[in-house]
């Protein structure tokens, strides 16, 4: 491949297949990588911007480092490994997506140069595991136990609660909600404290969207709010409102119709008639007693509850709700407790949720039921509003960053100081480190520690402020034994940051650290690629040959237009 | 408008050609799908090319402010023509294809679903925020400090609406005080209709949107049902001829022309079940061997329609009213039953009906009841001028409480601007009831907020103040627009006006747009309700930062416009 010239051509693969091998792959790769790099970088931190993004037009707008890359559609194999890692780091932890693909870049980037020179990138990759091994035994030697007063996962503590909204409001710093943080981190917390303390599974939050109002108007349902659903005539004379209502979860249809599509029934008689009529009605009146008389307050159905049903549950003072989305279903039998239940006979009074109080609400110009005050509560709803559709959905994509942080914290609390301290103490660690390292490893552990210090320089050039000379501040301080300073950006200083509580779960950063080293081993570790030219008739999106390019047989395309 | 994004559209490289995408080589390599087709724009090219585009839309707008603002034509792609100056009616009509001017879109339509009324005064506040930021930008300052220093500014311009806020007074005890003249919610309700094409009839719509708002309000609770509440547009007629009618219209008449035009005291039976009789639902067949059986089927349905004639009568019922249809033969057997029917009623509106008269939805003529029927006090079958239209009117419902304003007008444009221009007031009015803080009109809030944050720049630390200073100069822009829309003077009337303020201490005066030689706007009695203001300044910030803290832009090749 970089042979250059003309070199005769041996087919050994099929034509068109692309090839590419040696150092110059592994260069290209790093190059890739880095490209990808600069498209994430200015994204990062408090002073982070947007990116806009249209694709097939639709339209986002985000800040978060996973979802730019899923949506930039990048198809370079190599620079596909950082958009992995990035994903990676998005459902182990949820926040840091973005830091985790500046380190790998960063990474490669200082491997460049010992690639450069020759040095086998298994060396490379071998120094990166052990820097990488050291400086997680870093962070677990530095981090700070949140202290919590009851041990037992009961989260009342209010010093803990204030020790978690700390780290919500750090993970939002960088994203569009960062002035209502404090609104948001709030929200947050309660959120997750609402949610069975023991797995803290996080789908259980369910986030809906109304466009209209302020952000501050959003709001935390504890337990759990739907969008009304299709309705039939009757709907609205049905009571809207109920005090510790019992409800009754189906999956049963409520509506007249042919219980077997494809079945025929033969009438000889005139008067057979009038009885299959009257035998129909009666298997949905049977159906309708029998809930009825379970004493329900509020039906609610994952499939349609037809007109009828609708008016006989509104002349009986009952709620209905047809066609509820699954997810929502699940969400409220968490909440309410009781079961979903498939047939209507033999319905036991245990099989009915209970909640505290239930109503129909107006929020926007939309209607939701609100199913509040759970005794059971696993579950709560957020309910977002902003000004336009993409400022919602960005919300959303920022409390869910704030959500797994603060869920990692309360697993596992133990934290570090952000703003870039926790790098630049590692970097000096490191650094301090590599010098009693005789050999290559030495060069690599430092080239490491140098990399490190992207996530602080890269803040700084993002507020527009000198990086160089604070990064020279934050290592004479840290040198020190300062360990926690990091940038300040109220001062557009140094300060430190564990006592300004820019806090990030330590779990955050140890697992960054070990996927950006290992997704620049991968990338350091590939030196060919081979491709199979596509099926066919997507010649025109092969990549254009330079002037004087490839030596080999056809000159397939000219230097064509761009 | 395609034009002219045409023109503007953002100056975009292209992606597969930055240096850093080439290795040792200088050979280009492909790192994302459809790199050629992709363009990309960063920085502050980016940035500017946004506020460009923001700054466009609310130039549009900005000529539809005030009560002398002008109307926009929109003819849509079918050539639906549609005169408005309403403005999330005329941004949800304009096609645009800028990303950032779609997000203005979606400001004012929030706004409409919010509040619903100020939705020009949003977008133009907004474009106006932009306009300033892009000069702090070009002179070295960071996007998002800006914006921070505009979220700081409006907190400090949201508390001086609080402080400058006023209460109207809502007549509780005597409710229909509050539809005289110069009772405060009408002159609010006149006030939001100021700029509307209705304003020669004002007074009576003002008055239609207060008296339906209240028939339907709790006051207590501080609640509007806007559900009980339809309006409806009939075309003919002229604007004078819309009422008020206390009850729900229905755009049907009855199924026989013979049937009674008129009745009092209805008892309706409510069904959504046909007048035929019952089916099973399952697939049937019934095969009819002899000339005995087909008799019998005969008598069978013969027996049918009787009992369901006698069912309906036993009830009590002396009106039908019925979802589904029903053929001649039970048309004829209402009639000389002395049962008016009507026929094909929508669901929606066979709700409507249920809930007004009271009564009960009945699936089945077994299940009717005298308890399930539907009370009106006079139902009426009323043609509309000399065109065949007729529709019924169902008055004196059991439910006092439902209420439909009905829109006459020449043309289906006036008809279509008289009803948008209704729901306007129809929101000014619920939003008073809900919360009766008001402030005034005319600019006055905005030249009050303006002074007050620029008061509170020079006691910032740091590039806040520009920021604040910016925001301040934004705000100026509404009562300067108002004051260019009437033919004045802007700057002349922008400053005349500050300097009275702060000489008079009084933050009622604002521009004097139609020319009443005055600018007491309290005096004017031209409110705004406290809530669409604040709203209006948090959505246009919010909007703001978006905006500002994008530096980025990729769009998708295939998406070529």
């Amino acid at each position: 491949m970089s042979f250059g010239g003309q070199t005769p051509t041996v087919v050994v693969l099929k034509e068109g297949t692309d090839t590419s091998q040696g150092r110059g792959q592994i260069l290209s790769n790093i190059d890739a990588c880095l490209a990808i790099q600069d498209t994430l970088k200015p994204t990062l931190g408090p002073f982070g911007s947007d990116v806009l993004i249209v694709n097939e037009g639709k339209t986002t707008i985000s800040n978060d480092g996973a979802t730019i890359l899923k949506l930039l559609d990048v198809i370079h194999p190599a620079a596909k490994i950082l958009v992995d890692v990035s994903r990676a780091q998005d459902a182990e932890v949820g926040d840091g997506t973005t830091s985790v693909t500046l380190l790998a870049a960063e990474f490669l980037k200082e491997a460049r140069q010992f690639v450069e020179e020759g040095m086998s990138s298994n060396v490379i990759i071998k120094g990166y595991r052990s820097a990488c091994r050291l400086a997680c035994a870093q962070v677990k030697e530095l981090q700070i136990e949140l202290k919590r007063k009851q041990a037992d996962g009961t989260t009342d503590d209010p010093e803990f609660r204030e020790l978690l909204k700390k780290c919500a409001k750090t993970a939002m710093s960088s994203k569009l909600i960062q002035v209502n943080s404090d609104f948001f981190a709030d929200m947050v917390v309660d959120a997750v404290q609402c949610l069975d303390p023991n797995d803290l599974d996080e789908t259980l939050i369910g986030i809906k969207k109304v466009s209209g109002g302020s952000m501050e108007e959003s709001r935390l349902v504890k337990g759990v709010a739907f969008k009304k659903t299709f309705s039939y005539a009757g709907f609205e004379q049905q009571p809207k409102e109920f005090t510790n209502p019992k409800i009754l979860c189906l999956n049963v249809e409520l509506e007249l119709k042919a219980e077997k599509d494809n079945a025929e029934v033969r009438i000889s008689k005139v008067n057979e008639y009038q009885a299959i009529v009257d035998a129909e009605w009666k298997l949905i009146l049977q159906k309708l007693e029998a809930i009825l008389a379970t004493g329900a307050d509020i039906v609610l159905s994952k499939l349609p509850i037809g007109d009828l049903a609708t008016q006989y549950f509104a002349d009986r003072g009952i709620f209905c709700a047809g066609r509820v989305p699954a997810e929502d279903m699940e969400r409220t039998i968490a909440a309410v407790g009781g079961n979903i239940q498939s047939t209507v006979s033999d319905i036991k009074p245990e099989n009915l949720g209970q909640c505290g109080s239930f109503e129909e609400v107006q929020i926007g110009s939309e209607r939701f039921n609100v199913f509040a005050d759970c005794p059971k509560a696993k579950t709560c709803t957020l309910i977002l509003r902003g000004g336009a559709e993409q400022v919602i959905a960005e919300i959303e994509r920022s409390l869910h960053d704030a959500i797994m942080i603060v869920k990692r914290a309360i697993q596992n609390n133990h934290i570090v100081a952000g703003g870039g301290a926790i790098e630049m103490e590692l970097s000096k660690y490191l650094r301090d480190l590599s010098r009693q390292i005789a050999g290559k490893q030495q060069l690599i552990v430092a080239a490491y520690a140098k990399a490190l210090e992207v996530i602080p320089r890269q803040l700084c050039d993002n507020a527009g402020l000198d990086g160089t000379e604070l990064i020279n501040k934050l290592r004479s301080l840290h040198s020190q034994g300062e360990t926690w300073y990091g940038l300040d950006f109220a001062h557009e200083s140094v300060a430190n940051n564990l006592d300004t509580f820019v806090w990030e779960p330590a779990l955050t950063k140890i697992n960054a650290l070990q996927s950006a080293t290992e997704a620049a081993a991968l990338v350091l570790g590939v030196d060919e690629t081979i491709k199979n030219e596509p099926n066919h008739n997507t010649i025109g999106s092969q990549p254009v040959p330079p002037p004087g390019g490839r030596g080999r047989g056809l000159p397939q395309g000219m230097p064509s237009m761009q | 408008m395609q034009a002219g994004n045409q023109q503007q559209r953002i100056p975009m490289e292209n992606l597969s050609k930055p240096v850093f995408a080439q290795d040792e080589m200088g050979r280009p390599f492909i790192i994302v799908k459809d790199q050629g087709n992709k363009k990309r724009s960063h920085g502050l090219e980016a940035i500017r090319s946004h506020i460009l585009a923001a700054g466009q839309v609310s130039n549009i707008m900005r000529t539809s402010l005030g009560p002398r603002g002008l109307d926009k034509i929109l003819i849509s792609p079918d050539g639906d023509i549609n005169i408005t100056n309403d403005g999330a009616t005329i941004l949800s009509e304009i096609q645009l294809n800028n990303e950032v001017a779609k997000l203005m879109v979606e400001l004012s339509k929030s706004q409409d679903e919010e509040i619903g009324d100020g939705t020009t005064g949003v977008v133009v506040l907004a474009g106006a925020l932009l306009d300033q930021a892009l000069e702090l930008i070009e002179k070295g300052i960071h996007p998002i400090k800006v914006a921070n220093g505009y979220d700081k500014a409006c907190k400090i311009a949201i508390a001086n609406l609080d402080r400058i806020a006023d209460t109207v007074h809502i007549d509780s005890e005597n409710i229909d005080a509050n539809l005289s003249k110069d009772s405060d919610l009408f002159r609010a309700a006149s006030t939001s209709l100021g700029s509307k094409i209705v304003s020669k009839c004002h007074d009576q719509f003002a008055r239609i949107a207060v008296e339906s708002v209240l028939n339907v309000a709790n006051l207590e609770r501080k609640d509007v049902d806007f559900e009980l509440l339809k309006v409806e547009g009939k075309l003919g007629g002229s604007l004078e001829d819309s009422k008020v009618i206390k009850g729900v219209i229905l755009d049907k008449d009855f199924s026989h022309p013979q049937m009674p035009k008129e009745i009092t005291d209805a008892k309706i039976a409510i069904l959504t079940c046909p007048f035929e009789p019952p089916k099973p639902k399952t697939k049937h067949k019934l095969e009819v061997e002899s000339v005995e059986e087909f008799k019998q089927l005969q008598e069978y349905e013969q027996g049918k329609f009787k009992q369901m004639i006698k069912d309906v009568k036993d009830a009590g019922a002396n009106m039908v009213i019925c979802q589904w249809g029903f053929d001649d033969e039970a048309n004829y057997l209402l009639l000389s039953n002395e049962l008016p029917a009507v026929r094909w009623v929508g669901g929606s509106e066979i709700e409507t009906i249920a809930i007004a008269t009271k009564g009960r939805i009945v699936p089945r003529f077994e299940d009717l009841t005298p308890e399930k029927l539907g009370h009106a006090g006079k139902i009426r079958e009323v043609p509309l001028g000399t065109t065949r239209e007729r529709i019924l009117v169902i008055e004196d419902c059991a439910n006092p409480k439902t209420v439909t304003a009905l829109i006459r007008g020449s043309n289906k444009m006036i008809v279509d601007e008289a009803t948008r221009s209704l729901h306007d007031s129809l929101c000014v009015v619920r939003n008073l009831i809900k919360d009766s803080r008001v402030v005034y009109g005319g600019g006055s809030a905005e030249i009050s907020c303006s002074l007050t944050v620029t008061e509170a720049a020079d006691k910032q630390k740091g590039i806040d103040q520009y920021a604040f200073r910016a925001f301040a100069q934004a705000l100026d822009i509404i009562p300067m627009s108002l004051a260019e829309n009437s033919g004045q003077d802007p700057i002349q009337t922008l400053t005349n006006l500050k300097a009275q303020h702060v000489k008079n201490d009084n933050a009622f005066l604002g521009v004097d747009c139609l020319g009443k030689g005055s600018n007491d706007m309290k005096g004017q009695f031209v409110i705004e309700t406290l809530i669409g203001k604040r709203q209006q300044l948090l959505l246009a910030t919010q909007l703001a930062r978006m905006v500002l803290k994008i530096n980025d832009v990729i769009v998708t090749g295939k998406d070529q416009y």
